[in-house]
């Protein structure tokens, strides 16, 4: 009797152990892998948020296509930090080269109507002078 | 690299490939075709390569990967390169449109510029024309106006000269230098005695120097006799002494003779020495300078 309560006393106890073990081995991995989460690297944004800054300082908001790629670049920045936040890097990485370009093209845009206006002007500018000088 | 990323698009169409290509790549092919086919050719040469590179990146990536997030942010990317490739040469292009403006309206100045100097040279020319005139009107105004002086001044010397031979009145109608009928003509003749040659010798000495005025002889007579044979009398006497002055010099178109017979008398017709002053002859002299009638 006494040898069969300790054979079962041993037993629980191997139990116990490698529930520790395991539980430690589980903690350490998850400890590895959180530490490995800390260190990689941000997302860098700052292209895409120069971009952004640069379109808006050219009056991009102004320009209606101009002002709809200026909106996509801002939507598609939030969705790449939205996308890192959820440890998505790569999707992140490529959605912010979405944003990149519709920043680029929103600045090319406003740029292109400025231009438009400016020869607008320059030829009436021509055409009036012509007519107060005939 | 154009053609080889669009010959691989049409012939995966043509043949049924397996994946259908993702929105962005069908877009982004589109965008370049549309790109490589406009001005972007001339004026984005460089935009429009990094939109072939980038949209060949995306087709590499559809064909490695065709339903990966990869292919599709690719193909996005690659489709506004291309927009940014005709966004580019519109710029470039209303950038020369702007710079041709500009020529045209310096030219255009250039112009204007040439025509206001031209027509303030003719504008120059003109003033300098209009005041040597001025200056040539000023020198024969007032040459003109010496001229009158010296006319006058004759004038004057004349009155007073002929004031010595017979009676001179200013009038109206003019100086008017009144000789007496009897001391020209005999009775009822239209013939000059010789005294009255003598005495028109004198007047017309003195008409000669007013050489350029319009002259009238007028020849009257009394109230005796007919109107008809009084008015024909008066006018033979009155051309009698015209051709007389125009004998002496004085210029025929200048001259002119008419006979009034009984009219206007000058004194009493009812006694005999108001009958001697009314036969008279009037030569008048008229005020102002006429110019000759040929």
């Amino acid at each position: 009797m006494k040898r069969a309560f300790k054979h079962q006393k041993e037993d629980s106890m191997r139990h116990i152990f490698k529930f520790a073990t395991m539980a430690f081995a589980m903690a350490v991995a998850a400890t590895t892998i959180v530490a490995g989460c800390a260190s990689a690297p941000p997302l860098r944004t700052e292209a895409s948020a120069s971009g952004i800054r640069a379109a808006e300082e050219v009056g991009a908001a102004k320009v209606p296509q101009a002002s709809l790629h200026l909106q996509l670049a801002k939507e598609e920045m939030e969705n790449a930090k939205a996308l890192a936040a959820k440890d998505q890097k790569g999707m992140a990485v490529s959605m912010l080269s979405r944003s990149e370009a519709d920043a680029e093209l929103a600045v090319a845009l406003s740029r292109e109507d400025a231009e438009k206006a400016e020869a607008r002007a320059a030829v009436d500018r021509v055409r009036q002078f012509r007519q107060e000088n005939k | 690299m154009k053609t080889h990323s669009l010959l691989i698009a049409f012939v995966c169409a043509g043949i049924g490939c397996a994946t259908t290509a993702p929105t962005e790549l069908v877009d982004a092919r589109e965008a370049y075709r549309r790109a490589s086919t406009g001005p972007a050719v001339q004026a984005a040469p460089a935009e429009l390569h990094v939109a072939n590179q980038a949209l060949a990146e995306a087709e590499q990536s559809f064909r490695d990967n065709p339903d990966s997030y990869q292919t599709r942010d690719l193909a996005y990317v690659a489709q506004r390169k291309a927009q940014l490739a005709e966004a580019t040469a519109s710029i470039s292009i209303e950038q020369k449109s702007q710079a041709k403006s500009k020529d045209d309206l310096q030219t255009a100045q250039g112009t204007a510029v040439a025509k206001t100097k031209q027509d303030l040279g003719r504008t120059r020319t003109a003033l300098a024309a209009s005041e040597r005139n001025g200056e040539a009107t000023a020198e024969k105004l007032s040459a003109e106006q010496e001229a009158r002086a010296a006319a006058e001044k004759r004038a004057a010397d004349a009155q007073a000269a002929l004031a010595k031979l017979a009676a001179v009145k200013d009038e109206p109608r003019g100086m008017v230098i009144t000789l007496s009928g009897s001391v020209l003509f005999a009775s009822n003749r239209a013939v000059l005695l010789p005294e009255a040659r003598t005495r028109l010798d004198q007047v017309a000495e003195v008409l000669l120097t007013t050489r350029e005025r319009h002259l009238i002889v007028e020849g009257y007579t009394d109230s005796q006799g007919s109107v008809n044979y009084n008015l024909d009398l008066s006018q033979r006497r009155a051309d009698a002494v015209r051709s007389y002055l125009v004998e002496r010099g004085y210029q025929g178109d200048l001259i002119q003779a008419r006979g009034f017979g009984k009219d206007s008398p000058i004194a009493n017709n009812a006694r005999a020495e108001g009958r001697a002053n009314n036969r008279r002859v009037e030569i008048v002299i008229e005020h102002e300078p006429r110019a000759s009638n040929p």
